[in-house]
């Protein structure tokens, strides 16, 4: 038929047909190809190119097996090396006699162990038998009604305890004799618990006697696991099992809980792999290397965080590297940089000032501080005073107020009271208006507290910069153009950023600040110092943890001030002095209140004289606390007037022979400029840094950076780069940091702007390395799901500090701000400023190092820290020198903490070394006669040479002494860690000036290790327990009885050598 | 590596006087990797001698007023021993070792110890090299107490008590480092330069100003002097097989280069305003 049909149609029309006439075998073919290709490729994407992963995995096995196969035979060789050691072998040995020693006693145990369980097993069948059957009707006797039923059911049990039964008895000893013995149940049942009983005693004599192998074999696997480095061949054999038996499967971390999955180790497989692997280990593919800091991973363990909680990127994502890492448009939360992957932990640790497992990101913090970025950019942790100054003021106003409404509402209440229908209403309406106004009594109480806080406060603020109405009596007129110019030029790494400012702007702004300062009262002048001296003491006393001197490779010293190197170019003598010897000695008090400086006349108006201070510090106008310091962190040094005249002197004299400055200079006298120059200042933000007169609440110009690493990418002003940042791939935060930071004008590029239209940020020339951390400071800088409210994030994922932790974390803001590192060793293993200076390192000079504050609140009572972080020298009298170890040249500063700073430093060190807080003093057993004359020739002995470098307080003998007077112990220290100190000081402070091995155990105490004197012939106590109890019990004249024990020629007059420069210069 | 780590971790014990604080690992290992180096008979030997000009510093007098027991022990006066200059124009005490030629080989830690003793509250020997690793034995001669107290810069800091008959004390150091100074708290003018090195190769000038390095493989050496108060100086060498090669070293009284103490000048030389504030220690 179809033919027929064809036919028909073919003879009709002569037209062919493409459908009937040409064969559509071809495009089908090639749409079966098509498709089946389309197949292949579709499931070869799905098994492999969207699971990359499976190659990352497969590709790990093997090199992960070759690695351990490598390392096995080393680790297997650490192994047999640490057997071959005399230690080992002697343990070894030790445990082979004990256990043959015990062998005997141990077989006859266990052999008769043996016979009483197979008795055991023979009897335990027909014994538990018969005492069912008894159960069973004891059940029934309980149960059963009327005496009839109950006695006959007690002869039936009577009558089953006595019935004789044949039982199968093994013989008492081994083989399989078994005689059959006929027994009743209660001879059954004592034979039970007979053998029972003995077997247990004999169980625990097994245990006795194999007690000391036990042990030894204890001890010998502890030396083994504590002389081997890294993984025993064992481990490495279970590595290798669990490579072998390894699934190719996606590896995932899911926190149900806090609605987290990661799946980073379906190809990081080495992350948490007990064996540390690098690159090089395995094939140099960095993917596979375990996680670099293990001490991290310890504490925020992976199973319990994930991964991207830390290092951002899709946890989610598997299907390629861009994809998990987040490095794409629509992830908002890409990974960190490596180089910026600490940016991570400020997520939960914002108030954190220092991390020791983010040193980056601690640097970035700290450049933060330091280079001023926190004088225009409001950054939430950084504005801690200033903060707590906005909120104490806002809570006195709400207090007022309220104080206010409660005296109102009591005296309407009385009212009521007084018109009140009957007594009993009336008593309840005088009740109520009593109640009241304790109310407001309290409140009064509450203000006069938030003031003294707010006095506090206003004595921590500080100010980035110097205040400036203070120029015409410090600066050289003519240096301030060519600084505001460019100060990197003057002094390169200042703090002073350099604002691009054209000449005309540079007149402006040097005019405004020349007509804004003060122009008295003056510094008094000062008669010349000693440069010589001024350098020796600019040296040693401990100026140069802060500052730098000299220039170029020649700098040394701190980077937390200015360097000094060219100071005579630019300041006045007489200033300096003042400044030296008090930089908080403020010209003039500024009342916030009236928003101005009080000078003489508005004290002589009060009839009082020109005088102020930390505790002369309110308005004589409106008794309004005024700010009464320079608002500097530079501290005291309680120099006397001499050295401070000495130093300024040596500074003043600093400056470069050929140094030129602009000699007309009467344009910064004029007045119009200098309106021009008031604008400037406030366009460029100068008020932020520092106090300038009208400028002390100038708004800072800056956008804040509390969460600048989330703000959206839209936000961040690419101008026009935009579109060159996305070709080039730098279209994200790092980028727009990395040359915002490196060139802060860079976003003008191609931009026709009017001069006061441009960007103001000013340069900072950071290096390299601390733009990196102050890029991870911000990168992290996040809008933090831990910050404020916490979202849906559960309670045991979020990070809350212990009262200790919050200690610490308040602490380090200030240890920070007063640049307590500078000085001391804080943290183990951190070096100070001053022990890294050239002088230092002179094996002379180990001990004029201050003393390390690692365990510092283990060592002194938090009450003594106290006292003495107010006043370090220890008394009111002759305060120029320490109030400790006087015989450091270098000097603990007065810093003026405001006693609120005070309790944060003493409970940060308190925490630092986990004081359990309050502290009390343990009470010390009082010396009896004997003791105290044994203690006394201990102490002057040459077994115990104390006093040798202990201070006692003769002159003759201090001049050579390094260490602290032991009368000051009492109220210093604690006796627990003055006993641990005097056991083992190198334990606790390495290097130290105090030697360790001066005691030696005995039994169960501690002796001298030194030739005692007789008198102890007989004592039996400990010796370490008798000295601190000597010194904590030390009178002044007891220390006069043992000073006169010492020879007499440690007491002749002899000026040591290193002396005599000072006695020399001392006027 | 692992021999390494474990003498660093008993570094880590609590100091006790006179224990023996070694470790099995620490014997005949390398220090890292490499065969240990073992002589074929080519070697060879370098001396040498340690000229001196000029007019040695004169340093005041050691006051030992503070222990009777030291002062007992001296006659006359006792000098710093700083600088000692020879009758025959040498210099004393300066360290003579291998700073370059050896690299990539790895010697074997010899088992004798190096002894310093305390001898009038005095070092002696007041100039000292030592192999890393190998054992210091402290020794005392003196009827009072001293602690050892070495100032390295790399190695571990350890400061210990060595009362008047004491077991000796035996420590090491894990890793090479020059010019540790080593100093004794109570007896603030003992002084002793330890020289911890890798190689055996070192030797001290001695009263006549000359040394020898025997067994020096041979090669192209730099050979260099050190001197605490003089400092550095180097020179080429070349050690044929079972050759002998001879080094001359000049030092000149007027380049003293550092500070040396507190008592001499002070260590940090930065600008000064003109009046010669660097150079005033110096006079003293």
């Amino acid at each position: 038929m179809p033919d027929e049909i064809n036919r028909e149609v073919r003879s009709t029309d002569a037209e062919p047909d493409p459908v009937v006439d040409s064969s559509l075998s071809g495009p089908l073919l090639i749409a079966a190809v098509v498709l089946f290709l389309t197949m292949v490729w579709a499931l070869y994407d799905e098994l492999f190119s969207q699971r990359p992963w499976k190659h990352y995995q497969a590709q790990f096995v093997r090199l992960y097996t070759a690695h351990l196969q490598k390392v096995g035979p080393r680790a297997a060789a650490a192994e047999k090396e640490a057997r071959s050691s005399p230690e080992f072998q002697k343990i070894e040995q030790l445990l082979k006699k004990a256990e043959d020693s015990a062998a005997p006693k141990v077989k006859e145990i266990d052999r008769e162990v043996d016979g009483i369980r197979r008795q055991l097993a023979a009897i335990k069948s027909p014994f538990q038998d018969v005492r069912a059957r008894i159960a069973a009707l004891t059940y029934e006797l309980d149960h059963a009604a009327g005496k009839a039923a109950r006695d006959s059911i007690r002869r039936e049990v009577d009558e089953i305890r006595k019935r004789q039964m044949s039982v199968d008895l093994p013989a008492d000893g081994a083989g399989a004799a078994v005689s059959a013995q006929n027994l009743s149940f209660v001879d059954l049942e004592k034979r039970f618990n007979e053998l029972r009983t003995r077997e247990a005693q004999l169980i625990s004599e097994r245990a006795t006697v194999t007690n000391q192998a036990r042990e030894l074999r204890r001890t010998r696997n502890e030396y083994l696991s504590e002389h081997m480095v890294g993984l025993g061949p064992q481990q490495i054999e279970g590595l290798l099992r669990k490579m072998h038996g390894f699934r190719i499967e996606i590896k995932q971390i899911h926190i149900e809980e806090a609605g987290l999955v990661d799946r980073c180790e379906s190809c990081h497989l080495g992350i948490s792999e007990p064996l540390p692997l690098t690159a090089a280990d395995m094939g140099g593919n960095r993917v596979f290397v375990s996680h670099p800091n293990r001490t991290l991973l310890t504490l925020h363990d992976p199973i319990r965080f994930g991964c991207t909680p830390c290092h951002n990127g899709n946890g989610l994502a598997t299907a390629s590297v861009e994809g998990a890492h987040g490095n794409y448009k629509h992830w908002l939360w890409p990974l960190f940089p490596k180089e910026n992957s600490e940016a991570g932990c400020l997520q939960c640790h914002f108030t954190d000032r220092v991390l020791d497992q983010a040193p980056v990101l601690t640097r970035g913090r700290d450049l933060f501080e330091l280079k001023g970025c926190v004088g225009c950019h409001r950054h939430e942790e950084f504005d801690r005073e200033s903060d707590a100054l906005t909120s104490i003021r806002s809570n006195i106003q709400n207090l007022e107020v309220q104080q206010k409404e409660s005296r109102l509402e009591a005296d309407r209440e009385v009212q009521r009271g007084d018109t009140a229908e009957s007594n009993d209403q009336a008593q309840q309406h005088y009740a109520k208006a009593e109640r009241l106004r304790v109310t407001s009594s309290n409140m009064d109480a509450r203000i006069k507290e938030l003031d003294l806080q707010a006095k506090s406060v206003m004595q921590d603020l500080k100010k980035v910069a110097p205040n400036l109405k203070d120029v015409r009596l410090k600066l050289h007129k003519n240096w301030i153009p060519v600084w505001l110019k460019n100060p990197h030029a003057f002094r390169p790494g200042t703090k002073m950023p350099r604002f691009r400012l054209v000449d005309q702007e540079v007149r402006a702004l040097s005019a405004f600040i020349w007509q804004s300062g003060w122009q008295g009262p003056a510094p008094a002048p000062q008669p010349k110092g000693d440069a010589a001296h001024g350098k020796e003491l600019f040296e040693t006393r401990g100026c140069m943890a802060c500052h730098s001197m000299g220039e170029g490779n020649n700098r040394a010293g701190g980077e937390f001030a200015a360097n000094l190197s060219r100071l005579g170019e630019k300041a006045n003598y007489d200033y300096i002095v003042r400044w030296v010897h008090n930089p908080r000695d403020r010209t003039r008090p500024y009342c916030p209140y009236e928003k101005r400086d009080l000078g003489p006349e508005d004290y002589a108006r009060h009839g009082l004289p020109f005088s102020f201070g930390l505790d002369r510090s309110t308005c004589p106008n409106d008794g309004h606390e005024l700010q009464v310091q320079n608002m500097t962190v530079m501290p005291s040094l309680r120099l006397t007037t001499e050295e401070a005249r000495d130093i300024a002197t040596y500074l003043t004299s600093l400056k470069h022979d050929d140094a030129a400055y602009p000699s007309d200079v009467a344009f910064m006298d004029d007045r119009r400029l200098a309106e021009q120059g008031r604008q400037l200042t406030s366009r460029y933000g100068c008020g932020s840094c520092h106090e300038i007169a009208g400028l002390e609440d100038a708004p800072r110009i800056g956008t804040e950076l509390t969460k600048e690493g989330s703000k959206p990418l839209e936000q961040l002003d690419f101008a026009l780069l935009e579109q060159k940042a996305k070709a080039e791939g730098w279209y994200n935060h790092k980028g727009f940091f990395e040359r915002k930071i490196k060139d802060p004008a860079f976003f003008d590029t191609g931009r026709e702007k009017a001069l006061e239209d441009r960007l103001r940020m000013p340069n900072f020339e950071l290096s390299p390395e601390d733009s990196r951390a102050l890029i991870t400071f911000l990168l992290g800088s996040l809008d933090s799901p831990f910050r404020s409210e916490f979202r849906s994030i559960p309670q045991q994922f979020r990070y809350i500090p212990t009262d200790q932790q919050k200690d610490l974390q308040e602490g380090w803001w200030l240890v920070k701000k007063y640049n307590c590192m500078g000085c001391h060793t804080v943290q183990a293993g951190q070096h100070s400023v001053l022990s890294a200076l050239p002088r230092y390192q002179d094996p002379d000079w180990k001990e004029q190092l201050p003393p390390s504050l690692v365990q510092e609140g283990a060592r002194v009572n938090p009450e003594w820290l106290a006292r003495f972080l107010s006043n370090p020298a220890m008394t009111e009298k002759d305060t120029s020198r320490n109030g400790v170890r006087t015989y450091l040249k270098a000097r603990m500063p007065t810093f003026s903490f405001s006693p609120n700073e005070i309790r944060i430093l003493v409970r940060f060190f308190e925490a630092a070394a986990g004081q359990s807080s309050p502290y009390i003093p343990s009470k010390l057993e009082p010396l009896t006669e004997p003791e105290r004359q044994m203690a006394r020739a201990l102490f002057s002995s040459p077994g115990a040479p104390c006093l040798r470098c202990h201070l006692v307080g003769e002159p003759r003998h201090d001049r050579s002494a390094t260490a602290p007077n032991f009368l000051v112990a009492r109220e210093r220290l604690k006796p627990a860690w003055t006993a641990r100190w005097m056991l083992d000081p190198q334990m606790i402070s390495p290097g130290t000036a105090m030697p360790s091995g001066l005691f030696r155990r005995e039994d169960d105490r501690w002796v001298s290790a030194g030739p005692t004197p007789g008198i102890f012939s007989g004592y039996r106590g400990d010796h370490v327990d008798l000295l601190v109890r000597y010194m904590f019990q030390l009178t002044p004249q007891e220390q006069s009885a043992l000073i006169q024990r010492l020879p007499a020629t440690a007491r002749t007059d002899r000026p040591p050598p290193d002396e005599t420069a000072t006695v020399a210069h001392s006027r | 590596m692992i021999a390494l780590t474990a003498v660093a971790a008993l570094a880590l014990m609590p100091g006790c006087g006179g224990k023996k604080e070694t470790t099995p690992a620490a014997g005949e290992q390398p220090a890292a990797g490499g065969e240990v180096w073992r002589p074929t008979g080519d070697e060879g030997t370098v001396t040498g001698k340690v000229s001196f000009k000029g007019q040695p510093p004169k340093f005041p007098a050691i006051s030992m007023d503070a222990d009777a027991v030291c002062a007992a022990k001296h006659s006359g006066p006792v000098h710093p021993e700083a600088v000692i200059a020879n009758p025959n124009g040498t210099l004393k005490n300066v360290f003579v070792h291998v700073k370059s030629g050896l690299e990539g080989k790895t010697f074997a830690v010899p088992t004798e110890p190096v002894v310093l003793d305390q001898v009038g509250c005095l070092y002696n020997p007041h100039v000292l090299g030592i192999q890393a690793r190998q054992d210091l034995k402290v020794v005392t001669s003196d009827n009072t107490t001293h602690n050892i107290h070495p100032l390295p810069k790399i190695n571990r800091e350890w400061n210990i008590s060595q009362p008047p008959h004491a077991d000796p004390i035996i420590r090491s150091f894990s890793r090479p480092e020059i010019s540790v100074p080593v100093k004794c708290n109570q007896h603030p003018w003992m002084r002793a330069y330890i020289h911890v090195v890798s190689d055996p190769f070192f030797a001290v000038s001695d009263d006549q100003g000359s040394f020898e390095i025997k067994g020096l493989p041979p090669g192209n050496y730099e050979i260099e002097a050190l001197h605490e108060h003089y400092g550095a100086q180097t020179q080429k060498v070349t050690v044929a097989p079972k050759g002998s090669a001879s080094v001359e070293f000049s030092y000149n009284a007027t380049q003293a280069y550092r500070a040396g103490s507190l008592r001499m000048m002070p260590a940090l030389v930065i600008p000064c305003c003109g009046g010669g504030g660097t150079e005033r220690g110096a006079s003293h």
